[in-house]
């Protein structure tokens, strides 16, 4: 058994291990130390902990720490890049349930404890956080039954919420904004409810105020997220990254344990930043996002004149053949298509002949922040030519084609021209700037926000109709 | 046909209306070609050169004038070539009607049709038989040579072991096709160059050749695509400003360059006396509008003039004729492409088609009428492209000011916001135990690290870090550690369930997060 200095000290040293791991995030190279970090930091305070005063239980804990393990592998081993949301998805939701569990537990030690010291009224020996609770003076139980509601309250949303945009992404569930009857209204009364059993469970009612806490909890995450369309997913996926720290931070009030709340802490000022930066991309309001839907417009949106024109490889291949720049601008469609592969060998045969090839990448391209630039670097695309939106927008103007493959709302003119559209004022890239614009597409329609895109029907856009993997490959043989 | 070419008789015209290379592609449409003997030998092009050509070569102007059913010049006719025109013959050549109406009506008496190729209709068809615009390329490259010439330092900044050398500054006023073969030439001889022109919409032609626009502000600013491209006179107010701003420039450039021509008047006069003495001794003027009074008070056409303070002033009308050879390679071409839509069906027959915009435009006297000025074409010039607004520019004090306000704006609502955090710190320490405190502390802080933190990471890596977070975010497992020792059932269940799945997020989290790492590849 290690000694309480050992612990202690150990928690000081994940923290720090922590916040050199997200701080390494910076840039590519330094990333993958830093990733070492926080398996570092990770070992050290799990080791210790384990092995800390009062702790028992190894015939439980290191048999489900294996299969864990090995479950754990088998995901990361499996997972396509294209599936990178889903599985992120998937594991918040885990945090939640695990973070609902912890605090159920929290709860009935305390009843135990509380029932065994006015049994006997003497101390008695617990074992493990039994006996850190038998320490408690009155006012800090009290603290710790708020950590408790908190800790459940948030855990069971990030479960339900996960599970349901785990779903959303996975194509397993509807990617359409879908309520109840009764709206937002429902969510407010479930949390009006859960505020009530709250209050009476704090004036000590039974353990089954928790249990139904935690069912109105999951009914709010499910219902929140079924209300958010599949387009708004970075957001949801990032405020889920967020809320599975704040209930991480809010078990290590209950329990007492700084590193629990530090480490929660970061991972949910983490999650917070990036649904700020996601929502910002849109130029959405972070609750109008939350709560679902578009905002009400002012106007009807302005008429589209022109027809879309299509175009067949042999048009676009000439047209590259004769470029000297090219911006590719992919979207959800190229990870949907698998595409990113054959638009690396097509980024590749156009740099070989002596072309500027560059990407553009819109904030909110793809369904997780940042999706692009993990499906472009699996498919070995260096990423030294993948920009941003900002570095990116002003080279348009000079650029000869652009390739828009899968994406929509992104490159929607009429958020900078029509006032009236629904995303107007969202920041977009100008691809319509550049010389020529050809726009790998399914076929006609709108995408997922249902917005129409004057984009297609300008006088220099091509409509390149297919699969956008097909597409791609088609053009290899013709490309020089 | 018998398409000639006459020695030119203007005295020190050098250029020739027919090359060797454009007598080939005119003898293609079915036309033969001939040329007065020695008219080539200024311009480079010998008799023998006409001659493997396939040219026959004609000793005196007389018998070509009468032989040539299609004469094809540079400078308009003299008294004496006139004389010899006779019914039925065309004259191709540039031949100013509007500043030369006895001409014209001499010519129109003699009975024969005149193609004015400085009438050319400015419109995208017509571009390969713009003389104007190929004569003006090549003034505007020799002005920035012939400047050089009377130069006395280097274009391009240097600094050498025996001291530096500043770059020439070019100021160059008119950017038409003259003003901008001139900024192309003066920047790649790598001086610094700037221009002005009245029309606002050159501004992004002045900056795609590397010059720095001068801007006017000024309200009434012309759009020179109604009038075909080209400048049209100025308000008293315009002018006004217009000459300040150069007022300014004159003792900061070296050399400038002035092009301003209006069509059908008098060249405006821009650099006025006080600005040449204003200018450094050394400095070049070069007036490209000497030959219709130049923009300048000092310029003398076809002299190169020095003022009091040693200003070279040079007026010299004949650039194009300067550099006879490319001139007359691409007048040769603009009159070759001109018979070509004289010649339809390439039968050696020429068919002065009326209706044709461009035919109708340059054509000035024909069959005993004279047909100018013609009517305005059916195509517009150019496309009236709408005049870029510039955005003003804020002065430094303002820059200041507004930089000042916001950084004001910014301290009061930090300042408000740890006002009302530390209001609400002080309520909450009133209500909680000193234990909670210590890990609120704690809280706040690893709050504060977290958002410094997390605003550095590169947005390519925001996938990479939602997995490291959401790895990190396992550490709930320490939560189920601290319980799982417990001697109740139920808590040791629901702790090992929590154990086990936070497992698979910590494992599964940083595992995947690895394997995107290190895909990212530098190129």
């Amino acid at each position: 058994m290690l000694g309480q200095g050992f612990v202690s000290a150990a928690a000081i040293a994940a923290s720090v291990l922590f916040i050199l791991s997200l701080g390494g995030l910076s840039n590519q190279e330094k990333a993958k130390r830093a990733v070492w970090y926080g398996i570092v930091g990770m070992a050290v305070a799990v080791f210790f902990t384990a092995f800390g005063p009062g702790i028992g239980g190894y015939w439980w804990l290191i048999p489900m720490m294996i299969i864990g393990a090995a479950i754990g592998v088998y995901l990361a081993k499996k997972v396509e890049m294209t599936e990178m949301p889903q599985l992120v998805a998937a594991l918040h939701s885990f945090v939640g349930l695990a973070a609902v569990f912890v605090a159920w537990s929290a709860d009935l030690e305390r009843r135990r404890v509380m029932a065994a010291q006015a049994a006997d009224g003497a101390m008695q020996e617990f074992s493990a956080f039994a006996a850190l609770v038998a320490t408690k003076a009155p006012d800090e139980l009290m603290f710790l039954q708020i950590e408790v509601v908190l800790g459940i309250f948030i855990g069971a949303v990030t479960f339900t919420g996960s599970v349901i945009a785990f779903g959303k992404l996975a194509g397993k569930v509807d990617g359409k904004p879908k309520q109840l009857p009764g709206g937002h209204m429902l969510n407010a009364g479930a949390a009006a409810l859960s505020l009530l059993l709250a209050i009476m469970y704090l004036n000590g009612a039974g353990f089954w105020t928790l249990i139904l806490l935690a069912a109105l909890a999951f009914f709010i995450g499910y219902h929140l997220i079924m209300g958010i369309g599949g387009a708004d997913m970075p957001v949801v996926v990032s405020m889920l990254n967020s809320y599975s720290g704040w209930a991480a931070a809010a078990i290590g009030f209950t329990l007492s344990n700084d590193l629990l709340i530090v480490t929660g802490a970061l991972v949910g000022s983490s999650g917070a930043i990036l649904s700020y930066i996601m929502c910002k991309a849109m130029n959405r309001n972070f609750i109008s996002v939350i709560l679902g839907g578009f905002g009400g417009t002012q106007g009807p949106a302005a008429e589209i004149e022109g027809e879309q024109v299509a175009i067949d490889a042999n048009g676009v291949a000439s047209a590259l053949n004769d470029a000297d720049s090219v911006i590719i601008v992919p979207g959800y469609g190229m990870a949907v298509a698998q595409a990113q592969t054959a638009v690396s060998d097509l980024v590749r045969k156009l740099r070989a002949a002596g072309k500027e090839v560059r990407f553009g990448i819109h904030p909110v391209a793809g369904r997780l922040p940042g999706h692009m630039n993990v499906l472009l670097a699996e498919a070995k695309v260096p990423y030294d030519i993948v920009l941003e939106m900002d570095e990116i927008n002003d080279d348009f103007a000079t650029t000869d084609v652009v390739i828009v493959i899968g994406s929509n709302d992104i490159v929607n003119p009429a958020a900078e021209e029509d006032p009236n559209s629904p995303i107007a004022g969202m920041p977009v890239l100008k691809v319509w700037e550049a010389k020529q614009v050809f726009i790998c597409k399914r076929g006609q329609g709108t995408g997922y926000s249902g917005i129409e895109n004057p984009l297609f029907f300008k006088e220099n856009s091509r409509m390149f109709y297919g699969d956008a993997r097909d597409s791609i490959n088609s053009l290899l043989p013709m490309v020089e | 046909m018998k398409i000639g070419a006459p020695k030119e008789s203007a005295r020190g015209e050098a250029r020739v209306a027919l090359t060797p290379e454009s007598a080939q592609h005119i003898q293609k449409l079915g036309h033969e070609c001939l040329i007065e003997a020695g008219a080539g030998e200024a311009a480079g092009f010998s008799d023998a050169a006409y001659r493997d050509a396939g040219v026959s070569v004609v000793d005196g102007a007389d018998a070509l004038w009468r032989d040539a059913e299609v004469v094809i010049k540079v400078r308009e006719p003299s008294d004496d070539e006139v004389k010899q025109l006779h019914e039925g013959q065309t004259l191709i050549t540039f031949f100013w009607p509007a500043q030369n109406e006895a001409l014209l009506e001499a010519c129109k008496a003699q009975g024969a049709t005149v193609v004015a190729m400085d009438m050319v209709p400015r419109i995208s068809r017509a571009q390969k038989m713009d003389a104007l615009s190929s004569m003006a390329n090549i003034a505007g490259y020799r002005a920035v040579i012939e400047a050089g010439n009377n130069f006395g330092r280097f274009f391009t900044g240097q600094v050498t072991a025996a001291g530096k050398v500043p770059p020439a500054k070019v100021l160059v006023v008119g950017a038409g096709v003259a003003g901008l073969a001139a900024i192309g030439t003066a920047t790649s001889l790598g001086a610094v160059v700037r221009a002005f022109d009245v029309r606002p919409e050159v501004s992004e032609q002045i900056e795609s050749m590397g010059a720095e626009f001068l801007f006017l502000e000024f309200d009434e600013s012309q759009d020179g695509s109604e009038s075909g491209g080209y400048a049209a006179p100025s308000s008293p107010e315009f002018r006004e400003k217009q000459l300040e701003c150069f007022r300014e420039q004159a003792p900061d450039v070296d050399i400038v360059i002035t092009t301003a021509l209006i069509p059908g008047k008098p060249a405006p006069k821009l650099w006025l006396e006080d600005m040449v003495a204003a200018m450094k001794p050394g400095s070049v003027i070069i007036d490209l509008a000497a030959e219709k009074g130049g923009n300048c008070d000092l310029t003398k056409p076809d002299e190169r003039v020095v003022s009091d303070n040693g200003v070279v002033v040079v007026g010299y009308t004949d650039f194009p004729s300067r550099m006879a050879t490319q001139a007359s390679l691409l007048y040769a071409t603009n009159i070759r492409h001109m018979l070509t839509d004289l010649t339809p069906e390439k039968d050696g027959v020429i068919n002065h088609n009326m209706d044709d915009d461009v035919i109708r435009g340059a054509t000035v006297a024909h069959q005993g009428e004279i047909t100018f000025p013609p009517p305005p074409p059916k195509v517009k010039a150019i496309g009236a492209a709408p005049p870029k607004k510039k955005e003003k520019e804020p002065t430094p004090e303002e820059k200041k000011a507004a930089e000042h306000a916001a950084f004001k704006a910014q301290t009061k609502r930090q300042a408000g916001l740890l006002a009302i955090g530390g209001a609400l710190m002080l309520l909450l320490g009133q209500v909680a135990p000193v234990s909670f405190m210590q890990h609120f502390i704690v809280f706040v802080l690893a709050c504060f690290i977290g958002f410094q933190v997390i605003w550095n990471v590169s947005h390519s890596l925001h996938t990479p870090l939602m997995a490291v977070t959401n790895a990190i975010s396992g550490i709930i497992i320490l939560g189920a550690i601290l319980q799982i020792g417990t001697s109740s059932v139920i808590v040791g269940i629901l702790a090992a369930i929590s154990v086990l799945i936070a497992t698979i997020n910590i494992v599964g989290g940083f595992l995947v997060t690895r394997r995107m790492l290190a895909m990212f590849q530098k190129s």
